[in-house]
């Protein structure tokens, strides 16, 4: 899963920069608008190491503000599952706060926490929050009714009974949003530096395309690719082994 | 077929050809400025509005900037005519192997500036940059100007405290930024209102006064389109200057302002006027300078400098690239 994730990537990066290149040679443009393979190169050679760090830095924002949006979505997802005033009202409310561009509010951002660490933890969790929480709406709203109907009807359901059922048949859809998602994390923390920010790929990025350096961007990219597919492998191997045991206990069970 | 239908055949293709060459009496030109539509573009905007490119026989499409918008691309990948870019952007492109030339220099002085508080202690010398905490925009041409700056006066960064910024004022006005990098002539003029609305006085630290002459935005083309069409370089050039001589004359405030307006929706009449006074002297610092001159000794002491800052690797001989000045 991991190799095919990086295998993947790669196949896109080189079409990608193939594709650019065959721009350059047709209108024979400088290396100043677009970048050939040598200077690619020899600009990888000088900010690999930089950029690697900038990398890992985003990364550790990424993954904590995916765990915190996983939460949020979660706890908003089930709070408002029920089709009562107060769950439309918090899907109304979570509804709304997204509607607002992520641009818009980070100057506010901006202003309240300063551009440290915090700015990019919130604005990478408002990125990534939203699909994961249509999608764990969606999910806990749907009822099983197969299985609730018997608990209902001997009079056991209770609220994290009903969760517990909606996320175990729906496991492969979870597993694989939250997944997904993590390019969602990562997009957001380099937004987040991208605009408010002094650390970080999204940050360095900034730089580069201040002094219109297009190498150092596809260097960037390139870094950015290969570290979320093997982020996005880990993730989903560990989805893999997750649905693995459950279906066992879940045999277990059943015999 | 007759007479009569002949000489009205006639006549409908006379017309028919007469048409096209009329319409195509305005040649059509795209022209990418650097940034966003504000009073510092201010000659841009009035070349268009007040008829100099139409009566050169111009149809100018005057397009704004940005950092992704930039001009040179632009040339290259022949969607616009001209522009205008910073002389980093031109001498960071012609080190990577671009065929442009210059042909005007728009500021004299260079709007990049730095804002600090009247409370502050002056900055007289060099040296009164110690121990300040500046702001510096990492990756943009103030970092290399202060860069430079510090390097003439033999300064240490450990000796005071560099910050990165962007266009958000707020560590400036709640003081966690000391000196802080403006527009002279569009920002400069919006945070030095700000401050006096709360009755804080200002200073600003020029770096030509200390001998730092990095040339800001100057007009640029391509080397195909001054080899191909001369004659149009000429005349736009000529156009574009009489736009910007004739708004920076206060004579013309009232329509220049109004032209301005337009396009910049962001400020209100009195920054923009403030802002009009502001960039007529740095466009045109003295009578005596004509609105475009190119001053060759800036442009080296720029290469130089990016040079000794390693953002080029060779010398680019900018001089080389000087057309107007030349020729006129």
């Amino acid at each position: 899963m991991l190799f095919r994730r990086i295998f993947q990537f790669l196949i896109v990066y080189i079409i990608g920069i193939a594709f650019l290149l065959m721009i350059k040679m047709a209108l024979s443009l400088s290396n100043y608008v677009i970048p050939g393979v040598p200077l690619i190169v020899e600009t990888a050679g000088q900010v690999f190491k930089d950029y690697f760090f900038d990398v890992m830095s985003t990364m550790s924002v990424t993954v904590l503000g995916q765990c915190i949006s996983i939460v949020m979505a979660f706890t908003v997802g089930i709070a408002g599952r029920k089709s009562s005033w107060m769950g439309s009202f918090i899907k109304v409310t979570a509804y709304n706060i997204q509607a607002y561009p992520i641009v818009a509010l980070a100057p506010i951002i901006f202003i309240l926490l300063g551009d440290g660490f915090i700015p990019r933890l919130l604005i990478a969790s408002m990125i990534c929050y939203f699909p994961l929480l249509l999608s764990v709406l969606g999910i806990m709203a749907t009822p099983v009714k197969d299985i609730e109907h018997f608990y209902i009807a001997t009079g056991r359901m209770r609220w994290q009974l009903e969760v517990k059922i909606r996320a175990f048949e729906n496991l492969n859809k979870l597993v694989t949003v939250i997944s997904g998602s993590a390019t969602l994390a990562m997009a957001g923390t380099i937004v987040a530096e991208f605009i408010a920010a002094n650390a970080g790929i999204g940050y360095s990025i900034r730089v580069a395309l201040y002094q219109s350096d297009l190498a150092k961007i596809l260097v960037a990219l390139f870094m950015i690719g290969i570290i979320i597919s093997i982020y996005q492998g880990i993730l989903e191997t560990m989805g893999e082994q997750i649905k693995i045991r459950w279906s066992v206990s879940k045999q277990g069970e059943a015999l | 077929m007759n007479k009569k239908n002949l000489m009205l055949l006639l006549l409908l293709l006379l017309l028919i050809s007469a048409a096209p060459l009329a319409y195509a009496k305005d040649i059509k030109i795209n022209y990418r400025l650097k940034w966003l539509f504000n009073t510092s573009v201010a000659g841009d905007i009035y070349a268009e509005a007040g008829g100099f490119f139409k009566e050169a026989g111009f149809a100018v499409h005057v397009k704004e900037g940005s950092p992704e918008k930039n001009a040179i691309n632009e040339l290259e990948l022949k969607r616009a005519d001209f522009g205008v870019a910073s002389a980093d952007q031109v001498i960071r492109a012609l080190d990577r192997g671009a065929k442009i030339l210059v042909i005007a220099q728009l500021f004299q002085v260079n709007p990049m500036q730095w804002i600090y508080r009247a409370d502050q202690p002056e900055i007289k010398t060099l040296q009164d940059l110690k121990g300040r905490r500046i702001g510096v925009t990492f990756g943009g041409n103030d970092e290399t100007i202060m860069n430079t700056l510090l390097a003439k006066a033999g300064i240490r960064k450990k000796d005071l405290t560099l910050t990165g910024v962007r266009f958000d004022f707020t560590p400036f006005l709640r003081r966690k930024v000391d000196v802080w990098p403006v527009y002279r002539n569009s920002q400069g003029v919006i945070l030095k209102d700000k401050l006096e609305r709360e009755r804080e006085r200002v200073n600003f630290f020029n770096p030509a006064d200390f001998g730092v002459n990095f040339v800001a935005n100057s007009v640029i083309t391509s080397e195909s389109m001054m080899k191909n069409n001369p004659d149009i370089v000429e005349e736009f050039l000529n156009a574009l200057l009489k736009g910007w001589e004739e708004a920076m004359d206060p004579g013309n405030e009232e329509k220049v302002l109004k032209a301005v307006k337009k396009f910049d929706r962001g400020n209100n009449n009195d920054i923009r006027k403030k802002q009009l006074d502001a960039t007529r002297t740095l466009i045109k610092p003295s009578v005596h300078i004509k609105i475009g001159t190119i001053d060759i000794n800036a442009w080296k002491q720029t290469e130089s400098i990016m040079l000794g800052e390693k953002q080029i690797k060779k010398p680019v001989y900018i001089e080389t690239r000087l057309i107007w000045k030349k020729e006129k």
